[in-house]
């Protein structure tokens, strides 16, 4: 196998075993980019987003740290009976703490106010836009569980899929002779117009 | 023929979609390790220009007809955000891709500051990725929101071609089944169990 023949093989079989995932960055591209129209959408539904599942008198102290602040969390969705495996936690002010679980089909809120000494736990209702919306968003590495963090590594993996794909691509155009000189106009006028969004938006 | 213009326009598409489509694979790395590589505190701001503005609003002015009326006397009109704080200030947020800028305006005194931020080209990475949207009302931010719809038909163009290219390559059919079900199946397990 010479290098142009591995060339057009990795071209392929990185786009079939990935074939799911640029299906989905694709897809749920759109309702990010057409965000109000979804939104308008389900507004007209005047079905309420939120649902309280529990509220209840809690007291407990509130540590100053993050990385407390997220054991504190992780216990306080514990208490409370939330069991989506990934969260976020944050405090907007002394008297708040909003935590977020997550998983790729639910969602759950969970708000501690503290002067009140109250917890109220809501879960959000499915919506598919934002079941597509949630998948394209979610990354990184914060998160407790393997299999969060292993989608952080498919998501590494796609962006280098990305990249790889350009660069055979432009691979196996310039090894094609027919397309060359059309091929290279279009290229150039690709790399002028990013050039120019790039210096004037 | 139906073979040959789906190649070609498999092929043309990626060339003209090229810079796009490796804007959102190093931007997506930059967000997904965004803790490791830009998780250092927000650029601060430095003054640009400070200076005295002489106009004066039409009455009943909207907060957009006053902030791109600002922005356009200080030669920086394009897609922002305003707002206005309790004491009348304006602070309008220029999102200029590579080198946002801050624009506040006093008018109790007058004052029309520029600041801007330092490039920071994770930070910059970002603000690409997240560039989106036809409500802006600026014809350049129009076109992009264009580009964008267009990667995204082609991201799925890319895959239902390549599909079909794939599936005329006999040779290659077995093993990229294979790897096509591999794919699937993960993709499938995440959904289920994350």
């Amino acid at each position: 196998m010479n290098f142009s023949h591995f060339n057009r093989r990795l071209h392929l079989y990185l786009g079939l075993g990935l074939l799911p995932w640029l299906l989905l960055y694709g897809i749920s591209a759109i309702p990010f980019a057409h965000g109000q129209f979804f939104q308008k959408r389900d507004e007209a539904s005047q079905v309420p987003l939120w649902t309280v599942r529990l509220e209840k008198t809690y007291d407990a102290p509130v540590p100053a740290d993050a990385t407390a602040l997220r054991a504190f969390g992780r216990t306080l969705l514990r208490e409370v009976g939330v069991t989506e495996p990934n969260f976020g936690v944050n405090r907007p002010n002394r008297n708040t703490v909003n935590l977020y679980a997550f998983s790729f089909r639910h969602a759950t809120r969970v708000t501690y106010t503290l002067d009140q000494r109250k917890v109220k736990v809501e879960d959000r209702r499915f919506r598919f836009d934002q079941f597509l919306t949630g998948m394209h968003a979610r990354g990184g590495f914060e998160q407790d569980s393997l299999l969060s963090q292993s989608w952080g590594v498919v998501v590494d993996l796609v962006s280098v899929a990305l990249v790889a794909w350009t660069l055979s691509g432009l691979y196996l155009w310039w090894g094609a002779p027919g397309p060359r000189r059309w091929g290279g106009l279009t290229l150039l006028a690709g790399a002028v117009a990013f050039m120019v969004f790039t210096v004037c938006l | 023929m139906s073979s040959t213009l789906i190649r070609r326009l498999h092929l043309y598409l990626a060339l003209f979609l090229a810079p796009w489509v490796l804007m959102y694979a190093l931007s997506t790395l930059v967000m997904n390790h965004r803790a490791g590589i830009h998780g250092r505190p927000a650029a601060p701001w430095t003054k640009e220009r400070e200076l005295t503005y002489e106009g004066s609003f039409p009455p009943n002015a909207g907060l957009r007809d006053l902030s791109r009326q600002l922005l356009d006397a200080v030669d920086l009109d394009g897609a922002h955000s305003v707002n206005k704080r309790p004491d009348g200030t304006l602070v309008i947020a220029r999102n200029d891709l590579l080198v946002p800028r801050r624009v506040t305006y006093t008018p109790a005194t007058r004052q029309l500051v520029v600041e801007r931020t330092e490039l920071r080209p994770a930070a910059a990475l970002e603000r690409f990725h997240r560039r989106r949207g036809y409500e802006t009302g600026y014809l350049l931010d129009t076109l992009w929101a264009l580009s964008v719809d267009v990667v995204i038909v082609a991201l799925v163009f890319w895959a239902l071609s390549g599909l079909w290219l794939w599936w005329e390559l006999k040779a290659t059919r077995l093993l990229g089944a294979l790897g096509g079900l591999a794919g699937v199946a993960g993709f499938a397990a995440y959904v289920a169990l994350n």
